[in-house]
């Protein structure tokens, strides 16, 4: 664990600020970390590899003894010492040659990991030569094979490929920043059993960088692919999934970000807009029914409304005296409550009538 | 390729279709591989490469018909203006860095203030006019106004002697004032530290 301590300068406080989690994420930065048995072959794999991260890399000269499946409290000090979430740890002995290990941190905590083995038969960057790609662009992806949708392990592979080279998260996309693909590609695995690790599929990683032609279409472009490398085999080894809670933290999406919901607005299944429209009660009172003289509210014989009577009044009876109009409509209510009662009272013992 | 070549087509045919993931830029093909082909090496490469440009091709045709947006670029002193895709937010769920941060527990003047309806008062500036000068100068800090009686050279003593300091000792007003300021920076602090202390313990 690392000491933390009060920042004492302004330069300091900023350094600790930006290491504070935050609701929109900076983009995770990439560590790469010799094992003891680490050699030049895997040097020369991992240089590729950071070469589709920059800038957000930083690469270990020395070596390292890390044990990440038994011990990774050093991987931890190292990624909270970085402040890097992704690290990938390169070691290579006789039972695992050429052993990459991508572990994936979440806040300085092992999140989960997976061996990678590059087989003998890999190719490196400097072995095309032919073209180049600027760095920091946003590559895209094409995962081939639908096992990386069902099996969890290649599931894992693809989240962490994925989360590896996406880059900067950016609303926006330049159409010439569209340079390179990176793909993964596997067959089917026979059995969705997880205990039999050796009869896992390889996993193959191709880069191609893209031509665009004209094509038949005015505005599409025919799109042709050549390799630039690097192209790697893996073959995949043991691998730790998250622990459930921690999973359940790292999956959160701050409320901040989340699609402020509107009230009685849904989308369908068909993808049509829904709403429900509350109307308010409606005033019968106020309806215009058949207009004659005899339905003048100034014939009204219950008055209801005071406001009204001023606009039809011609005789001036009732302006006379307001006091005793008010009085009136008081008596009125009251006995319309009354009335109602009585009504009600009186409907009864007819329905019962009729029901004997 | 020459023009006189007939130009090729952009659809692609699929018996399973694809899945993207736009905000990614990613493309999910479910059609499995043909495991006949990669397993042979002379044809693995080509095959591999054959596969994944159908799907490029299909991964472009989506993203050129997003919608665009035209921004200015002023870069150099010359306006250029770019066209750029707008991409829909990302559907794969990545795991976060670290965690949501959580919110600042409330001090107990928030505590206070939120329990007397008080609300926050906008900020009206660093700095205020010096009608005297004629300059603007700063409220507080670097030769700010609140100091202003520390520096000057002469300064009026009232009659009575300032009951601080025992009996009829005379104390420049200057130090009394810088005291007094001192005295409410160590007030700020210490609530400072409480407010710290508490919000700790409630964890």
């Amino acid at each position: 664990m690392i000491r933390t301590v009060k920042p004492k300068s302004a330069r300091t406080k900023r350094a600790l600020d930006k290491k504070l989690p935050k609701i929109v994420e900076n983009t995770k930065t990439a560590l790469f970390v010799p094992g003891q048995t680490s050699n030049k072959a895997l040097h020369d794999i991992t240089v590729d590899l950071s070469s589709f991260k920059k800038p957000y890399i930083k690469r270990f000269t020395k070596k390292n003894d890390v044990l990440p499946f038994e011990d990774a409290s050093k991987l931890e000090f190292f990624s909270e010492k970085n402040d890097a979430s992704l690290i990938v740890l390169t070691n290579s002995n006789k039972k695992r040659p050429n052993n990459l290990t991508f572990v994936r941190m979440f806040n300085f905590k092992v999140f989960d990991m997976i061996e990678l083995q590059v087989l003998n038969n890999f190719k490196l960057l400097s072995d095309f030569k032919k073209l180049t790609f600027q760095v920091g662009l946003k590559p895209m992806f094409v995962f081939n094979g639908p096992v990386f949708d069902s099996h969890p392990v290649f599931k894992l592979v693809k989240s962490m490929f994925l989360d590896f080279f996406r880059g900067e998260e950016s609303k926006l996309q330049d159409v010439s920043g569209l340079q390179h693909v990176i793909t993964l590609s596997a067959i089917e695995s026979d059995d969705h059993d997880e205990s039999s690790m050796s009869k896992l599929p390889l996993v193959y990683f191709r880069v191609y960088k893209l031509k665009t032609y004209k094509s038949q279409e005015p505005k599409l472009p025919r799109v042709e692919l050549e390799e630039i490398g690097p192209r790697f085999d893996f073959k995949i080894g043991r691998h730790q999934y998250p622990d459930p809670e921690t999973e359940k933290d790292a999956y959160q999406v701050p409320k901040q970000l989340q699609p402020s919901q509107k009230k009685n607005v849904d989308v369908d299944s068909m993808g049509d807009k829904v709403a429900k429209v509350h109307v308010g009660l409606q005033d019968l009172s106020r309806l215009q029914t058949r207009k004659m003289k005899g339905l003048k509210s100034k014939y009204d014989q219950i008055n209801d409304d005071d406001d009204d009577e001023g606009e039809y009044d011609d005789n001036d009876i009732i302006s006379d005296d307001e006091d005793e109009t008010r009085d009136f409509v008081d008596a009125n209510e009251d006995l319309s409550g009354v009335d109602s009662d009585i009504e009600d009272e009186a409907d009864e013992p007819s329905k019962k009538k009729r029901k004997n | 390729m020459s023009e006189q070549k007939e130009l090729k087509p952009v659809t692609v045919e699929k018996p399973i279709p694809v899945n993207y993931d736009l905000g990614n830029l990613a493309l999910f093909d479910p059609n499995p591989l043909n495991p006949l082909k990669i397993s042979d090496d002379s044809t693995k490469n080509d095959y591999l490469k054959e596969t994944t440009r159908d799907n490029v091709q299909l991964l472009i045709n989506q993203i050129l018909s997003l919608p665009l947006k035209q921004t200015t670029d002023n870069a150099n002193g010359q306006n250029s203006t770019m066209t750029l895709i707008q991409l829909p937010d990302p559907t794969t769920q990545l795991p976060r860095e670290k965690y949501v941060p959580k919110a600042k527990d409330a001090t107990r003047w928030e505590q206070f203030a939120a329990k007397k309806g008080i609300k926050k008062k906008g900020k009206d500036g660093k700095q205020v006019y010096d009608e005297a000068t004629g300059e603007w100068v700063n409220k507080w800090g670097y030769k700010g106004k609140n100091k202003e009686l520390d520096s000057q050279w002469l300064v009026e003593v009232e009659d009575k002697p300032t009951k601080k300091g025992g009996d009829d000792e005379l104390i420049d007003p200057r130090k009394l004032r810088r005291d007094e300021r001192k005295k409410l920076l160590k007030k700020n602090e210490l609530q400072q530290k409480r407010n710290v202390k508490v919000a700790s313990e409630r964890k």
